[in-house]
């Protein structure tokens, strides 16, 4: 019993997480990882600074994503 | 089943109707802000359950069946499905800004009803109607932007109008903020250091997260609160140094240098190294802070000490001028109807959801949570007395400049408050003085910290928390002013290439800084103007904001209005047409009342004739120093007529525009198609 209660806490504090950082609209690398696995597998993978500077330059340079 | 539920909402919908009937007829006793929450709370539940059925059922028949963008899309960068409650708080956290905090602030000299009347009717009749349709029209677009919404479902002209509404709204919106946080911090070294600290604390988040820990946003941004939290203590040291104190004093001209500097250069240096870890602090503060806001008053209930209604419904207002109709209307924008939600709407939200149904609870229910922070910010500027809170949003050329003068005009208004109070009170928050702080910023703060200290810390700490909801408002405010210079920069730049191509090159550093210094000196002009007014600006600039918010609300209304009659549900179309209606009546006549009111308080064009006239008798108006600055305050104030003229034209464009369409389908000229993409089937894989 005690035993699983690591991974699960673990488990638990990474969806927390992903959905912290998801309303904050920090731009989520593992989503595109998955997608990338899943429906892409022929292609290469941006690594985590591209993606992440792809993904903030276009946040901000649209008036979409924020507000007054 | 039936019939419990059917109590139930009747239980609701009585006990809502009777707290509107309490706050409408009580009469003398101070209320208490549960009756306020009472009301609001039963009016945002009746129409969540009845009213915004019509837009899921009926317009849309939004469908869980149907495969959503985000679905179809999918590409693990923007067209993600996601989990309803993460995208409600991501849209959330996107349309919550300073706006619903400063609005419900500045019409609470009305007196707490007229402001509080609209924030409810308000958003469930016309913002949460408009959020909702245009994400809706979006969604079913492959989350087409409201600007190709415009172009496709009405014309190019109205395409071309939104685009330059948006533009000018942000100048505006940036304009005026700036201002607020201007005269927050003006003379108050505690503040300035404070969110001076907030720069290099995003700059030590961003190379923490490229270098140290890439990534690691959720930890980064933890140091990046502790950080925040040491930056208020170390602006409070500053303030008690007699050495340092007066270097970080600064003035209110000083402080605008600064933030356009400041907005600039955050404009063109890398996202990832200021903007974006200011971003992710920002919506953390932003999401705390309006929690514990909330938290406080329903634990407190405090008792409201401002009257229902005040005398200066009759347009003699200190804080703007202008009748309740149509003022109170276009100062609180934001928690009641805000155009500048149908750019999130049409943005990165519709690309996130995993079920279309959840629209409803996203698009209607998210600005009904942003309504809610509008009457809290309602209620926390209320709990402060009227003399309290006209001695602070009071402009200086209307009070004077110490707290005698102030005592004795604000007595002469009906509301009382004693030298000494005042004194006191500016103590009590570790500042050398209160009075004429304008903008709502300060008086938002102070009620805050009310609330704050009675929960947590006493009256002791009344300095610090005053301090902390300063520094939380100047913190998002200032990541809207350099987020909104870059997006101001990027739309230039497309406009801009078609007159010279190599503008529009968004990687050429010639460009960049040219169309950035343009965009912060657009701003930075009509910053200058509020900041040397003798009337505190804000009274200048936030109608025009109003006023500008209100028309891209009209053009969202307009789309969806055309989006809901090319559906052939025409007779659904009341839904958007009720708030264009009444929008369109507020633009209008605010607008022109700015323009052509012959009261040289409210109108433009005979402010800039009364100050001409002061100069033709060989005299200087108040305010200016020499004869270039008073031709210069005239050449403003028909600047401003021009501007407020340009946006009620694009009103009036786009609505005939519209109606041409309208029309058009109606008399079957026009096929009545929808644009929407087909119907797809969800696959049962693709369930998040």
């Amino acid at each position: 019993m005690t035993k699983d209660r690591g991974p699960k806490t673990e488990t638990t504090l990474a969806r927390i997480n992903a959905v912290v950082r998801r309303i904050i609209g920090a731009p989520d690398y593992s989503a595109y990882l998955r997608h990338m696995a899943e429906k892409h597998r022929e292609c290469t993978v941006l690594t985590e600074w591209e993606f992440l500077d792809e993904q903030l330059t276009a946040r901000y340079s649209t008036p979409g994503s924020r507000c007054c | 089943m039936r019939i419990l539920k059917a109590l139930l909402w009747s239980c609701v919908a009585l006990l809502g109707a009777g707290a509107f009937g309490f706050l409408a007829l009580q009469r003398g006793e101070h209320v208490s802000a549960g009756w306020l929450l009472t009301a609001a709370i039963c009016s945002y539940a009746i129409a969540y359950r009845f009213y915004s059925k019509i837009i899921s059922a009926k317009i849309f028949a939004l469908d869980p069946a149907r495969q959503t963008p985000a679905e179809r899309l999918a590409d693990g960068r923007d067209f993600v499905p996601t989990n309803r409650w993460i995208v409600f708080g991501q849209h959330f956290a996107a349309i919550a800004g300073p706006g619903p905090l400063v609005g419900p602030t500045l019409a609470a000299q009305f007196g707490f009803l007229p402001g509080f009347i609209w924030i409810v009717v308000g958003v469930a009749l016309g913002g949460a109607v408009q959020d909702c349709v245009i994400l809706c029209a979006s969604t079913r677009r492959d989350g087409k932007s409201l600007g190709q919404m415009a172009k496709e479902e009405i014309g190019p002209i109205a395409g071309f109008t939104a685009l330059v509404a948006t533009f000018g709204i942000m100048i505006i919106l940036m304009a005026v903020l700036a201002l607020i946080v201007v005269n927050a911090l003006r003379s108050s070294p505690w503040g300035t250091v404070t969110l001076g600290l907030t720069i290099p604390i995003a700059i030590i988040m961003g190379l923490w997260m490229r270098y140290v820990r890439p990534g690691r946003v959720l930890e980064t941004t933890a140091i990046g609160v502790i950080l925040l939290a040491i930056s208020l203590f170390a602006g409070r040291w500053v303030a008690d140094s007699p050495t340092l104190a007066p270097i970080f004093t600064l003035t209110a001209i000083q402080l605008a240098i600064a933030t356009v500097v400041y907005a600039f250069f955050a404009s063109v240096v890398p996202v990832w190294l200021l903007l974006a870890p200011r971003g992710y602090l920002s919506a953390f503060v932003k999401i705390g802070v309006v929690v514990a806001l909330a938290g406080g008053i329903f634990i407190l209930l405090p008792p409201l000490q401002m009257p229902p209604t005040t005398r200066f419904i009759d347009g003699t207002g200190p804080l703007f001028a202008g009748k309740v109709f149509p003022f109170v209307f276009i100062t609180i924008a934001c928690g009641a109807i805000s155009g500048f939600h149908a750019l999130i709407s049409s943005g990165t939200t519709p690309k996130l959801l995993a079920n279309e149904a959840d629209a409803r609870f996203i698009g209607y229910g998210a600005m009904l949570s942003e309504s809610l922070v509008a009457t809290l910010a309602l209620i926390a500027a209320c709990i402060l007395t009227p003399g309290t809170y006209f001695a602070i949003n009071a402009p200086a050329g209307l009070i004077g400049t110490t707290v005698e003068s102030a005592s004795q005009v604000i007595t002469q208004w009906g509301f009382v408050i004693t030298p000494a109070e005042m004194t006191a009170l500016a103590a009590k928050v570790h500042e050398t003085s209160l009075l004429s702080r304008t903008g709502g910023a300060p008086s938002l703060a102070v009620g805050m910290a009310n609330i704050f200290a009675k929960v947590l810390g006493g009256d002791g700490s009344m300095a610090l928390w005053y301090h902390f909801a300063i520094m939380f408002e100047a913190l998002f405010i200032l990541t809207t002013l350099d987020a909104g210079t870059r997006v101001g920069r990027f739309m230039l730049q497309d406009l801009g290439k078609h007159i010279w191509k190599p503008f529009g090159r968004t990687n050429w550093y010639p460009a960049i800084l040219l169309s950035s210094a343009i965009v912060v000196g657009s701003w930075g002009y009509f910053l200058y103007q509020g900041v040397t007014d003798p009337l505190g600006g804000v009274n200048l600039l936030w109608p025009i904001f109003g006023i500008s918010n209100q028309l891209l609300a009209a053009i969202a209304l307009c789309v969806g209005t055309t989006v809901i009659i090319r559906m052939g549900k025409v007779k659904y179309s009341f839904i958007t047409i009720i708030p264009l209606t009444w929008l369109s009546i507020v633009a209008l006549t605010g607008g022109s009342q700015k323009i052509f009111s012959a009261d040289p308080k409210l109108g433009f064009l005979s402010h800039a004739n009364s100050l001409a006239s002061i100069v033709a008798g060989g005299a200087l108006p108040a305010g200016a120093k020499n004869a270039f600055e008073a031709s210069r305050m005239i050449f403003n104030d028909r600047l401003d007529a021009a501007v407020v003229a340009v946006f009620m034209i694009a009103v009036i464009v786009i609505l005939a525009d519209s109606a041409r369409v309208w029309l058009g389908v109606i008399n079957g000229s026009r096929p009545a198609v929808s644009t929407e993409v087909p119907f797809h089937a969800r696959t049962a894989s693709a369930q998040p």
